[in-house]
């Protein structure tokens, strides 16, 4: 019997008159199209998580926030985790540029699916770079809020509650705060990981294959 | 001078746009996924073509574009279901003479490569467009003896596919 691949192979190579032939105009047309590969995808989304956080400075509210620090005592710790996380951006930046420019669709599969999960990677550390950030504010702003003689004034609300202790207000807004930043932190991180498990998943299987192979 | 880049490289892409056109049939199962990878197989090409400087042939050089998107970069913009019209052109046999038993075990193999995993899937059509065991290791970036291993076991799952 022949070799079954052999017959495949036969007929396959007799399939070219059933393909569809495309014109020079139309094929001219598309190279002006926009890609809409995962790459493109990649580096639009991790641009925006560059952006996203800085933006937020800008609204109103959060400027407010700003003072709330200033008053609860907390400014330097502002200014040292502002140096040190502009530090950080940069660098992060400066090593997805690296890594973006470094994908190239010249190169073999398993090197092209590696530098993209490379890139992707770097995304993925910055992510969490910034998700422990946010956590540690809302944890800085508790530990304010119990060194604090006045939390309530400092936050901007005049009143006094009349039926609650100061003590007692002081740690149902300590509990707020820390219950409130592991929501955020978790709801963030969790978008984020859902977004990008979707993404990738695709290149993650077909790495895998690549890898097996090479066992 | 891009003008003159533009008209070369749609020309070279024309002539051999075949390739382009069976990657798609590979990998998607209705005729709009098939043109979406068309498109952005020939936009990654294009991309890439100011690199190309002719060290290999314009053909080599497609195959490698043309699968690494088809793996890696396209992504799928729905789950698309086989429709019947694509089906029976694309996979229309194409025998001299009309054998039902060889038009038979032909369907079966059609249908058994384009279930593969997608790096299976190159390894087959790599082979299939008659490529030798160095080139397509060196398009997948694994070793020669594991691309060999590899198409050996790939052969024996669709033999047993054919013979139960």
């Amino acid at each position: 019997m022949m070799d079954e691949l052999e017959l495949l192979k036969r007929d396959w190579q007799k399939k070219d008159k059933q393909l569809p032939q495309l014109s020079f105009d139309e094929i001219y047309k598309m190279i002006w199209k926009k890609s809409s590969s995962i790459v493109k995808w990649i580096f639009l989304i991790s641009i925006i998580e560059f952006l996203v956080p800085h933006l937020l400075y800008l609204l109103p509210s959060m400027s407010k926030n700003l003072a709330v620090w200033k008053d609860l005592g907390l400014g330097n710790f502002l200014l040292i985790s502002n140096v040190l996380q502009y530090t950080v951006v940069l660098f992060f930046i400066f090593q997805f540029y690296r890594r973006y420019r470094e994908i190239s669709t010249l190169d073999n599969a398993k090197k092209l699916l590696l530098n993209i999960l490379k890139t992707r990677k770097t995304v993925k550390y910055y992510v969490i770079f910034c998700l422990s950030l946010i956590f540690l504010s809302f944890i800085v702003m508790a530990v304010g809020i119990y060194l604090n003689e006045d939390p309530m004034a400092a936050m901007g609300y005049s009143y006094q509650p009349e039926n609650i202790s100061r003590e007692q207000l002081k740690t149902t807004l300590i509990a707020t705060v820390v219950v409130l930043g592991v929501v955020v932190t978790l709801v963030m991180g969790c978008i984020y990981f859902l977004l990008y498990g979707i993404l990738l998943k695709k290149l993650k299987k077909n790495y895998k294959e690549l890898k097996e192979m090479d066992i | 001078m891009t003008k003159d880049l533009e008209h070369q490289f749609v020309t070279e892409l024309e002539h051999n746009q075949n390739i382009v056109h069976k990657v798609c049939t590979l990998y998607t199962n209705d005729r709009d996924s098939h043109n979406d990878l068309f498109q952005e197989i020939t936009i990654q090409l294009w991309k890439a073509y100011p690199k190309f400087r002719g060290e290999s042939k314009f053909s080599t050089w497609m195959y490698r574009v043309a699968l690494n998107t088809a793996i890696t970069l396209y992504r799928k913009s729905k789950k698309s279901i086989p429709t019947q019209d694509y089906e029976s052109v694309m996979f229309k046999i194409t025998a001299d003479e009309y054998d039902p038993t060889e038009e038979q075990q032909l369907k079966l193999m059609y249908n058994a490569v384009r279930q593969l995993g997608d790096v299976d899937k190159a390894l087959v059509f790599l082979y299939l467009e008659d490529k030798d065991y160095r080139e397509i290791a060196e398009t997948l970036g694994i070793t020669e003896v594991n691309a060999r291993v590899k198409m050996n076991r790939i052969k024996n799952k669709l033999k047993t596919i054919l013979n139960p």
